[in-house]
């Protein structure tokens, strides 16, 4: 592997992105029009950036049209990620319970093929209790659903939703000129990667500011600032900013799959890199551990190869 | 045709029990082996070789012609494997099914499907009474699979099912889906009385309003329900009369009942 690499002019550096074992499962929020399809969808992935505090990492997979749901109407798939099934079934319960029964014609359907299926979370089975003895249980094509009656008529919600082995924490950084830039070149690399299936980009609107070290000077804190990256911090640490870069952003990925995650680098570092220098991009990095963390590696030079 | 071929000869002298006519039993063994088999009649037994011509190769397909109507409990219980059954069927075919496929090219008795588990039955003709049903004395009629009839069913259909999708394209006689525990019943034609009558949970979609509402079923409104919908698509596949009633469900008219049982059942009407 060659020592230096470029895309459009910018150096990429030879390291790698570290990322650790998770498990997933992906629901199909269905509505009558695509507008509350969304909003339940976000707000069932609400406040869902990283597990170190939210519990699961959850996003926006692709928004679907009529002939890609199970009941024709228009969708949106959302991903949720957590450490283990155990967690992930709190979650699920919660998020759908809170964020999906509450909205206005909703539908909950399980999105993981069944042959893919590693165990199986309750979700309509753990929600159905919320409709007080009246709920339906009915048997169609094989899958179970629950019928809920509600306000606004019936939710229906399948009774289960199956977990896969998945992969959190696919990251690269963009080194700018300065924050403009920085931004820009995020908003360009979410842009291309928004229509990728099986990922999702956590953090608000894909990008993360404070990126983190393990560790802290506190001892109740188990990451802190990431301050070798940190340009307020030049000339008081040891920083890895080179000469010129004064602002910092990270894109974090989470994936049902290596190639999805090393598919949604490639396409979001060429997008970031577009125009070069010229567009106020000096360098992209990747965050890791030491290999330490996580069992998969992405080297940048081989995802861009 | 390949499979195993019984073609009955001989009009037995009373009623035969055929339960042992199984294509999981019958694979793998020889035709003459399958000519000695003995089937219980009233106070007698009779071969299959004295009954029936047999032809071909018992694998796990197994077809029975010139049925008429002396055989029952055909296909009883079978797991595995499809039974094909032309003429009359006889009582009780289907009993208890597990998984296996029967398909009935002519017309089924009483009691078709009674407690069925899994698999599938499809009549191309008429079924008798307590389609899906389950025997006297039982607690549950069917509690699963698919149960398809193009042609009537007579009184009693889905008596106590539990769970489970009957179709009936024709008409049904009276009492459909009486004590219905839970489970689906859509009916195309016309039902008879009592439609409901002392069901407990389930649905029933009728596409055609009933000859008489039970007056222990309160009116619901028109719902036009997810649920249903997504029921009724997943019907296409079992022929153009079920794609159509699919295809136009802008919603149904709603009762609730029986309200002399627990009263949460439904039964939804075409409009």
């Amino acid at each position: 592997m060659a020592e230096s690499l470029t895309v459009s002019g910018v150096p990429v550096e030879n390291t790698f992105a570290e990322a650790f074992g998770m498990r997933a499962t992906r629901i199909v929020i269905t509505a009558d029009s695509l507008r509350w399809a969304r909003a339940a969808a976000v707000a069932a992935t609400g406040f869902a950036t990283s597990v170190i505090a939210c519990g699961c990492e959850a996003g926006i997979e692709q928004e679907l049209d009529t002939s890609q749901t199970p009941d024709g109407r228009p969708g949106v798939s959302i991903l949720i990620f957590g450490m283990s099934a155990k967690d992930l079934q709190k979650q699920v319960e919660r998020r759908v319970g809170q964020c999906i029964l509450t909205c206005p014609t909703t539908a909950a359907f399980g999105g993981i093929a069944r042959d893919a299926a590693k165990e199986w979370l309750a979700m309509g089975g753990a929600l159905r209790y919320f409709g007080d003895g009246y709920q339906i249980s009915k048997l169609v094509g094989g899958k179970r659903y629950w019928r809920l009656p509600v306000m606004d008529g019936e939710f229906l919600c399948e009774e289960r939703t199956a977990t896969m082995k998945a992969i959190g924490g696919g990251n690269f950084l963009i080194l700018a000129r300065d924050r403009a830039s920085a931004v820009a070149a995020t908003e360009r690399a979410v842009e291309a990667m928004t229509p990728l299936w099986n990922v999702i980009l956590p953090f608000p609107g894909g990008v993360v500011r404070s990126g983190s070290k393990v560790g802290s000077r506190y001892r109740a804190l188990i990451a802190s600032t990431n301050d070798a990256y940190c340009p307020t911090l030049v000339g008081l640490v040891k920083t890895a900013l080179p000469a010129g870069v004064n602002a910092v952003l990270e894109i974090v990925i989470d994936g049902l799959d290596v190639p999805s995650i090393a598919l949604a680098m490639r396409e979001g570092i060429r997008a970031a890199c577009e125009g070069g220098e010229d567009a106020g991009v000096f360098g992209i990095t990747a965050g890791n551990y030491g290999g330490k963390l996580g069992p998969h590696h992405f080297r940048l030079h081989e995802v861009l190869a | 045709m390949s499979g195993l071929r019984l073609s009955l000869r001989a009009r037995p002298p009373a009623r035969v029990d055929g339960s042992a006519l199984l294509p999981e039993k019958l694979q793998g063994q020889t035709l003459d082996a399958i000519r000695r088999i003995a089937l219980p009649g009233w106070n007698e037994f009779h071969e299959v070789g004295e009954l029936f011509e047999v032809s071909g190769e018992a694998t796990d397909r197994l077809q029975i012609d010139q049925l008429d109507g002396s055989f029952d409990r055909l296909g009883a219980l079978a797991t595995a494997g499809t039974l094909v059954l032309r003429g009359q069927a006889g009582d009780l075919v289907g009993e208890g099914l597990r998984g296996a496929s029967i398909e009935i090219e002519g017309a089924a008795g009483d009691y078709l499907g009674c407690g069925m588990r899994r698999g599938r039955i499809e009549v191309r003709g008429n079924a008798g009474h307590f389609a899906g049903s389950g025997r006297a004395g039982e607690l549950q009629g069917m509690s699963g699979g698919t149960l398809l009839v193009r042609g009537d069913v007579g009184d009693r259909a889905a008596d106590r099912m539990r769970r489970g999708l009957l179709l009936v394209e024709g008409d049904a006689g009276d009492y459909l889906a009486s004590r219905m525990l839970a489970g689906t019943v859509v009916l195309l034609g016309r039902a008879a009385g009592n439609a409901g009558y002392l069901m407990r949970r389930g649905t029933v979609v009728l596409d055609q309003r009933p000859a008489q509402m039970l007056p222990t079923f309160n009116a619901n409104g028109r719902q036009d329900l997810l649920a249903i919908q997504l029921l009724l698509r997943s019907l296409g596949g079992e022929g153009p009369r079920f794609s159509r009633l699919a295809a136009r469900a802008g919603g149904f008219e709603r009762w609730l009942g029986d309200l002399a049982a627990s009263g949460q059942g439904e039964l939804l009407v075409s409009f």
